[in-house]
């Protein structure tokens, strides 16, 4: 079991700072949600992490040892990421058994019985050809991938974008049995956040190329707060903590309190309710990047 | 049990009080063992340490108690002291909130204590 650690990633397009001084830390034997807007720099701190990329400053290790050219640390990483549907030679024709044939080549772990199960879960054709596939397909098969590569540590991007609901659910359940089963170090990326927030033992939360946020879930939910009333008692009642996104109706004002622990109780008469992630997260991230 | 989850409240807190539940209902009796964290977890998609949060908070409130290699039961006495806890929390979970909203719609005191007897009469 292995901890994978970025210490200190920036990452620039040119004059363009995607990732500005990222500190992460993805510890063993646990589910991580990573959550942020597009463009906020999820994929290319995910690629950063997996070595497909390169970072512009800072290092990524495995236990300690950098995984970038890092054979052995590499290959109990797997980053399953959206597949292409052209290459620079025209469209990707590639059939679903041949791709899947390369990353039973890639991952030492590889578990093929395992694979095939899944194609049937999924319903998905394997003489079909990577171009020729629907958006759910393809998202099927990162997901077939991810699972079947056994890798101690998976990395899944978006890996239910295009998937209906039925699929999605079933994603959910493949991950958290074969999360029981295993034990195996997860981290999904998505924007379907309310549906996948019990998931997540811990949340990262990025926004604007920075970590907001990297919190056991239950410990961030436990001090996140929807304060609602009167305006002035709104405003008395939240006076010392750090507020995101008010709105106001009338005389009427809501707004969303992470403290830095929990509390317990606001003063005055206002109502007091629980903020699920997805709120949250909206809250954090609605009103900012003000200075782009 | 396996009734949904809300966002009104923590999982792990829903996952106990649930459990707490079905003993008051004697759904779940003593002596008998309660789903596994990993039953749990895999029914609700949940993150299998939530629902071990929500098991261990009735171990802590001798609610439950672990069979080495086996798993979760169910303690002996145990309804009597969810009765007991419930009881003491009764004034301020449920019926605040009540008087609460009676006096907002005007319900006098005389009022209340009549549609008490209405009810359980």
């Amino acid at each position: 079991m292995s901890t994978l650690s970025g210490k200190n990633i920036v990452k620039k397009y040119g004059k363009d700072t995607v990732l500005k001084n990222v500190d992460v830390e993805i510890e063993a034997g646990k589910i991580y949600g990573l959550i942020g807007r597009n463009g906020a720099g999820k994929t290319t701190l995910l690629s950063i992490l997996t070595a497909q990329n390169p970072a512009t400053e800072g290092t990524v290790t495995l236990d300690g040892k950098p995984v970038w050219e890092n054979e052995e640390a590499l290959s109990h990483i797997c980053y399953s990421r959206e597949i292409s549907q052209v290459t620079m030679f025209g469209p990707n024709t590639l059939k679903v058994k041949d791709y899947l044939g390369t990353a039973k080549a890639f991952y030492a772990n590889w578990d093929e019985e395992y694979a095939k199960e899944l194609i049937k879960l999924f319903n998905i054709n394997p003489k079909k050809r990577i171009n020729k596939l629907s958006k759910g397909m393809l998202s099927a098969v990162t997901i077939i991938v991810a699972m079947a590569s056994k890798a101690d540590i998976t990395i899944l991007d978006e890996p239910v974008a295009g998937l209906d609901v039925v699929a999605r659910e079933q994603f959910y359940k493949l991950v958290i049995d074969e999360y029981a089963a295993t034990g195996r170090t997860f981290v999904i990326s998505t924007h379907i956040i309310e549906e996948a927030a019990s998931l997540f033992e811990k949340v990262i939360i990025i926004d604007d190329g920075q970590i907001m946020i990297e919190e056991n879930t239950e410990e961030l939910l436990a001090r996140a707060y929807r304060v609602s009333g009167e305006e002035t008692n709104v405003d008395a009642a939240v006076r010392n903590f750090k507020t995101y996104h008010p709105e106001s109706i009338g005389r009427n004002k809501v707004v969303t309190v992470l403290a830095d622990e929990p509390v317990d109780g606001f003063d005055g008469d206002v109502q007091v309710e629980p903020v699920p992630l997805q709120n949250l997260f909206y809250a954090m991230c609605v009103d900012g990047r003000k200075e782009a | 049990m396996l009734e949904n989850l809300g966002e009104d409240k923590s999982i792990y807190l829903q996952i106990s009080e649930m459990i707490e539940d079905e003993i008051l209902r004697d759904i779940l009796r003593e002596e008998e063992q309660v789903p596994s964290t990993t039953e749990l977890s895999k029914f609700y998609k949940i993150n299998p340490a939530t629902a071990a949060k929500g098991i261990n908070l009735l171990v802590d409130k001798d609610i439950l108690y672990k069979k080495r290699g086996i798993g979760m039961f169910v303690q002996a006495g145990a309804k009597e002291k969810i009765m007991e806890a419930r009881k003491k929390s009764f004034k301020e979970t449920y019926l605040k909130k009540l008087i609460t909203e009676a006096k907002l719609i005007g319900i006098t005191k005389n009022d209340l204590k009549r549609l008490i007897d209405e009810i359980t009469d």
